[in-house]
């Protein structure tokens, strides 16, 4: 996968599984998540590709909108929301976990 | 609060263990990262090891989906404190009283595992963040595109797919490393430091029966199998036959389906059925309970391997495996991340009371 330049996520939406198939074969772009299948038969799923190869995916039966111009730089922004240094190195910090830690309610425990 | 960098994810864990003595061990996987990272579990629970059945969460696995470790190391945490401090666990709308986290510590073995490979995690956090691979260039003959393994394709299942599945079949694995879509199998199955990390976690805790692989995304809970559709009426048709080999994978037709016993897909079924209530009832997220075939199969996945291994070897326990694919992105803002994590952990939860009991 390159950096020279930006990977945007696209939306591929193809009329049938066949097409689908053909296109995936043919193509090979970097699949995210899995494929959803819609009300009408349709198949789509999202794939993070150069803007070169997002031109060559539409084809008979085939449609491609672009969810995210520039995935990379929305990638680099989460970056800068991954910790520095080590939160948990002090001897006393452990992970709290995210749950509310509740004491039982009467009914709860009757339940 | 933040995304957890891979020091802090290692961290996390050992002070885990640490402050939990009596009910936390911690577990050094025997295997490095090829850039020479170790790697650590926790077992969960206030029996001596080996006395109760095993649950084995893992996560990680893929690079970019880095909510993984952050689900797992405060599902451990949640356990924990609740357990040391008497209390019940609240997720939005979802709650489990302190009698029920008793009943998961004490009745089951949780085993955690939060980052399977966390060279991939720092290269994804630092570098490129939609790197899905571990990072190991042994095959890249020199090239940064052809570098790392996807991990989750080089578990011992169907790994020969160009002989077990139809030419026509669009399986997502490559024999390519620079294939564009980073599902490079690797040299062979268990090539991988971090596919063989997991294998000797599910051997050392032989009473795993369940075992769940957290990855993202598409909001759903999968079960086997994810080679082709499953049947529960021809026990010939299997992954073992080599009288099906390129008949696999392709969704409407009547060449071939995996074969599982109905009790097994339904337990599968019970399973993640509860896993997404409990995940709906925190703040309404609706994720699909389903057997992992869709248009696109699989094979070499931890899911498929470790259902797949008391078939391979009578020996060893049968495992109901499963993978969560959370959220609808890969690296969502931590500030929704964060409601992810409690989604998914109150089905992690009642997975394991619904294991247990
Ligand atoms: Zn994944």
């Amino acid at each position: 996968m390159s950096n020279e330049y930006a990977i945007l996520r696209v939306r591929v939406t193809a009329k049938d599984a066949d097409t689908l198939r053909a296109l995936l074969r043919d193509t090979r772009p970097d699949v995210g998540g899995r494929i959803g299948q819609d009300e009408d038969g349709s198949l789509s799923f999202d794939a993070y590709v150069s803007p070169e190869k997002a031109q060559a995916l539409p084809r008979e039966g085939v449609t491609v909108t672009t969810l995210d111009y520039d995935a990379t730089a929305t990638g680099r922004a989460r970056q800068a929301e991954v910790g520095q240094g080590d939160q948990f190195a002090p001897a006393d910090a452990v992970p709290q976990g995210l749950a509310l830690k509740v004491k039982d309610s009467k009914g709860a425990k009757d339940a | 609060m933040s995304y957890l960098n891979i020091v802090e994810v290692e961290s996390a864990v050992a002070s885990l263990a640490t402050a939990f003595p009596h009910t936390c061990e911690l577990i050094d996987l025997p295997e490095r990262s090829f850039e020479g990272r170790a790697a650590h579990a926790l077992r969960i629970g206030t029996a001596e090891p080996g006395v109760n059945d095993a649950v084995v969460l893992i996560g990680g696995a893929h690079a970019r989906e880095w909510g993984s470790c952050e689900i797992l190391v405060n599902l451990a945490a949640d356990l924990l404190h609740a357990h040391s401090g008497g209390t019940g666990l609240t997720y939005g709308g979802t709650s489990f009283t302190s009698a029920q986290v008793h009943g998961i510590l004490d009745g089951l073995d949780v085993v955690v595992f939060p980052l399977v490979n966390p060279d991939g995690r720092h290269y994804s956090q630092t570098v490129d963040p939609m790197w899905r691979r571990n990072r190991n260039p042994a095959q890249s003959g020199g090239h940064p595109e052809a570098v790392g393994v996807d991990i989750n394709r080089n578990y011992d299942h169907l790994f020969d797919f160009e002989t077990a599945f139809h030419p026509n079949a669009p399986v997502r694995v490559s024999a390519d490393p620079a294939d564009p879509d980073q599902v490079y199998q690797g040299p062979s199955a268990f090539s991988e430091p971090e596919t063989r990390n997991v294998r000797w976690l599910l051997d050392e805790f032989p009473r795993t029966r369940w075992f769940v692989d957290v990855h993202s995304y598409t909001q759903d809970m999968l079960y086997v199998w994810g080679d082709d559709n499953n049947q529960s009426v021809d026990p010939t048709r299997n992954f073992r036959n080599p009288a099906f080999d390129g008949k696999r994978g392709l969704k409407q037709d009547l060449l071939y389906a995996e074969f599982v016993p109905k009790t097994d897909t339904d337990d599968s079924a019970v399973l993640a059925e509860q896993f997404c209530k409990a995940l709906r009832g925190v703040r309404g997220k609706n994720y699909t309970p389903q057997p992992a075939f869709d248009l696109y199969p699989t094979c070499g996945t931890s899911d498929d391997y470790a259902y797949a291994r008391h078939i391979v070897d009578p020996q060893k326990g049968k495992i109901l495996a499963f993978t969560v694919e959370w959220g609808k992105s890969f690296h969502p803002p931590w500030a929704e991340m964060e409601k992810i994590v409690l989604d998914v952990d109150a089905g992690l939860v009642q997975f394991c009371l619904t294991a247990g009991t």
